[in-house]
């Protein structure tokens, strides 16, 4: 069984900024992967790369060391996952970053799909027909 | 440039490009190498007792590295650090569990729980505050 966490920009800013009022909460989800991880459980955040665009988050960058450290992998947006994501951003009008959530909710293998994300009914819509659970921050 | 630590070279590794192989003198257990040629045999949990050996070992080290980022970072932001309830409201959230529309019953299970079993886990809280939200028989 494999457990795809996909994080959303709220949630990559929270974890980045100490500041941010959900960054505990934020830090909970990946201390529970973490956990999960040391057990062998096959799970994986992954970070869109659209979402690290849109959140600001520069992997040559000091500022975002800790996320860097948290082994939060880029599933970028080739060519296949640009043409869903045009497809559902055209249809559902929602933002790249969200529409490439959406690609990779489309195109994931994984036994269970999680997204984190401040706004719930969008990845609820996005993910259409897919059983995916929202961890709403 | 500053010399990195070991958990920045562990991560550096672990992103390498996994074709270069090689073979090692590594010694198991017999019950744990037969115990593993068993699962990938019978069970069909990966396509070799080596690739189930390396899967394993890739989880345990993402998360040493995850841990070592998270522990420095509660070392610098103490009130950052997620307790019990955060991490079973987390988990819960992850795993779309029922109780996690109900933080307030996990929060208060696991204060409870720590009273007994200061070393509790999440997924303990998240047992425990289902066996109390079942009707007595």
């Amino acid at each position: 069984m494999t457990h795809l966490i996909i994080l959303d920009s709220e949630a990559v800013q929270a974890l980045a900024s100490p500041a941010h009022r959900k960054h505990r909460q934020a830090l909970a989800y990946v201390q529970v992967i973490a956990s999960r991880k040391q057990r062998a459980a096959s799970i994986q955040a992954v970070v869109p790369t659209a979402v690290r665009v849109e959140a600001g988050w520069d992997r040559t960058s000091p500022t975002w060391a800790l996320l860097n450290r948290l082994r939060i992998t880029d599933s970028s947006l080739d060519s296949p996952a640009a043409s869903t994501a045009a497809a559902i951003r055209s249809q559902a009008g929602v933002s790249v970053a969200d529409a490439h959530i959406g690609a990779i909710i489309a195109a994931a293998v994984a036994t269970r799909i999680t997204v984190v994300t401040s706004d719930p009914a969008d990845m609820q819509r996005m993910a259409g027909n897919k059983p995916v659970t929202i961890a709403a921050i | 440039m500053a010399e990195r630590t070991a958990p920045e070279r562990i991560s550096a590794l672990l992103d390498a490009d996994e074709s270069q192989t090689s073979n090692t003198s590594m010694r198991l257990p017999a019950a744990l190498r037969d115990a593993a040629a068993l699962a990938v045999s019978e069970l069909g949990v990966a396509p070799s007792a080596t690739a189930l050996t390396a899967v394993a070992l890739r989880s345990t080290l993402e998360a040493i590295v995850m841990q070592a980022a998270l522990d420095q970072h509660y070392q610098e932001y103490p009130q950052a650090r997620p307790d019990l309830g955060d991490l079973a409201i987390a988990a819960a959230q992850l795993d779309g569990h029922p109780l996690a529309a109900q933080p307030g019953l996990l929060r208060q299970a696991a204060i409870e729980i720590t009273a007994r079993h200061p070393a509790a886990s999440p997924d303990d809280v998240l047992l425990w505050a289902e066996a109390r939200a079942m009707p007595a028989a």
